[in-house]
């Protein structure tokens, strides 16, 4: 008995130290470092301030004054989960957008929202639905030095291989300029894609081509951070992917597993109990005839 | 009766019915062990992020196989020590091994079909590696079915000896077709996956940890200890036939 009790001990010490070693493979995706919640999967952005809790990821930038956070809503509607995010997060009294859209995805529709909050605050939000809940990617910026707007845009023109007719959508839309204002400056290769980028007096607009549609980014002030702020809101949109719920296979799984092995010792068990009556029943009839 | 007295005296397997200690302990830790891999596998595991909680069945679907391996392994060794030495406790260890590697198959093809569902979006799909595998389990459950139609104790033993080395052929096409025919969809995980492979994921450390342990288990422990017990009970099943036999010859 004592054997057994330090077999046991042994084990247990052994699943603890193994268990520790176990966290390497919460959030990783390759060699991508990701935020795993149990409903969905955003990369981790590097240089960003992680204020992430257990079901919502958000990143910070201090300097640009920028946060990106991913989270799900309850709501019927993805429109509705996008304003209940921005009103019970960030406290925001929410005006009508400045820009609405929708634009197809490779997971589902999503929704385009950008909203001017105040005098130095802009929300752009992606919103979709996703059973009876909405998922929200909100990019919220609070910069008095600048005005950084974020939009996807189905792509105007798919024989263009670059964004500058939703760019020129998104000049006009959100700060009533026409691209012919703007300077094309030279692209910029980033981790996400090819940028086409526009510069002008106090404004700089960028523009990437993924699918069928356009990743837009526009920034009117003198803060420079454009192409920063782009590719991590670009990189956590494209990164984003849902966690199956797929727990109800997995029981039955493990209850096929518990029957098996239940139906094998059974059967071991039932059959030693049939040798042990068939034994009694010899003993019974070898004594009768003594 | 006198004679059934000492026969029954002398075979002490009937007489008692308690398992030696060795086995008992045994069992113990096989039980132990197998809730230690369950807890590896579904609480301190992380979550597969693209494929989710059906994931972690690939801690038994895996295992399990290989579980079989070992069993239809000693089947093949039982069978084969019979037939060079004719002692019926190899036939004994061949039949236990047939049992344990067809429950151990079983579990094997239904956890990968259960995986199937969510990940391939089919329940089953004539793949080479799920075809092979489904022949393995058929065979084995013949190897049942005709030992059972035997009534000759030698010509059972010698004939079903011969057909658990062949049935084994059917073990190692299963295990190697994946990495012969390139038409399949199931994944590998250690080394290249095949081309048209669906739902695979890398071996990450915790993918690793998870599985080695588990991999043990059902590769030694489980198939060992519930294959002595399977042994013990032919043992005792035979002593009470050669009893009966002098109960009805006298």
């Amino acid at each position: 008995m004592r054997m057994t009790k330090a077999s046991a001990r042994t084990g247990l010490l052994l699943l603890a130290l193994t268990a520790g070693l176990l966290s390497a493979q919460d959030g990783e995706r390759g060699s991508t470092p990701y935020f795993q919640s149990r409903a969905f999967n955003v990369p981790i952005l590097e240089g960003w301030d992680d204020q992430s809790g257990e079901d919502f990821a958000q990143f910070h930038q201090a300097e640009a004054r920028a946060t990106i956070r991913t989270a799900i809503a309850p709501a019927a509607e993805a429109l509705d989960a996008a304003g209940a995010e921005l009103s019970a997060t960030f406290g925001f009294d929410l005006d009508p957008p400045v820009y609405q859209g929708r634009v197809n995805l490779a997971d589902g529709t999503w929704h385009t929202l950008v909203y001017d909050i105040d005098a130095e605050t802009t929300a752009s939000v992606m919103a979709r639905q996703d059973g009876g809940r909405g998922v929200v990617i909100s990019f919220v910026e609070r910069d008095a030095a600048a005005r950084t707007l974020m939009l996807t845009i189905a792509q105007a023109d798919d024989s263009l291989a670059d964004a500058s007719p939703e760019i020129a959508i998104a000049l006009e839309s959100l700060a009533g300029l026409s691209l012919s204002e703007l300077q094309r400056a030279d692209s910029q290769t980033l981790p996400s894609g090819e940028w086409t980028v526009y510069a002008g007096e106090s404004v700089m607009a960028m523009g990437m081509i993924f699918g069928n549609d356009a990743y837009v980014a526009l920034q009117m002030g003198e803060a420079g951070d454009l192409a920063a702020l782009a590719e991590a809101y670009n990189r956590t949109l494209l990164g984003f992917f849902i966690t199956p719920d797929n727990s109800q296979y997995l029981a039955l799984g493990l209850a096929v597993v518990f029957v098996i092995l239940a139906a094998l010792v059974g059967s071991l068990y039932w059959r030693e109990k049939n040798v042990q009556k068939d034994l009694a029943l010899l003993r019974e009839l070898a004594r009768e005839d003594e | 009766m006198g004679e059934i007295k000492a026969l029954a005296q002398e075979d002490l397997r009937l007489e008692t019915s308690v398992p030696p200690r060795l086995l008992r302990l045994l069992s113990l830790v096989t039980v132990l062990g197998f809730g230690g891999t369950l807890f590896l596998g579904l609480r301190a595991a992380g979550t597969d992020i693209q494929q989710g909680e059906i994931q972690r069945i690939f801690y038994i679907h895996m295992p399990s196989f290989f579980g079989a391996f070992t069993a239809f392994g000693l089947t093949v060794v039982g069978g084969a020590l019979y037939l060079a030495r004719g002692s019926e406790k190899w036939d004994r260890i061949a039949l236990a091994g047939v049992e344990v590697g067809l429950a151990f198959s079983l579990i094997n093809l239904l956890t990968g079909s259960i995986w199937a569902r969510p990940i391939w979006n089919t329940w089953w799909t004539w793949d080479p590696r799920l075809t092979s595998a489904a022949i393995m389990c058929l065979t084995y459950a013949a190897y049942l079915m005709l030992r059972a139609g035997i009534d000759d104790r030698m010509r059972r033993r010698a004939f079903m000896s011969v057909y658990g080395i062949l049935a084994f052929v059917t073990v190692l096409i299963t295990l190697f077709i994946i990495r012969v025919v390139p038409e399949t969809i199931h994944p590998v995980i250690v080394g290249a996956s095949p081309q048209n492979a669906q739902g695979g994921f890398e071996a990450t450390s915790g993918v690793v940890t998870a599985l080695i342990p588990s991999l043990l288990l059902w590769l030694t422990l489980l198939p060992i200890t519930l294959m002595w017990h399977r042994v013990r009970l032919e043992e005792r099943l035979d002593a009470l036939d050669r009893l009966k036999m002098r109960v009805l010859s006298e």
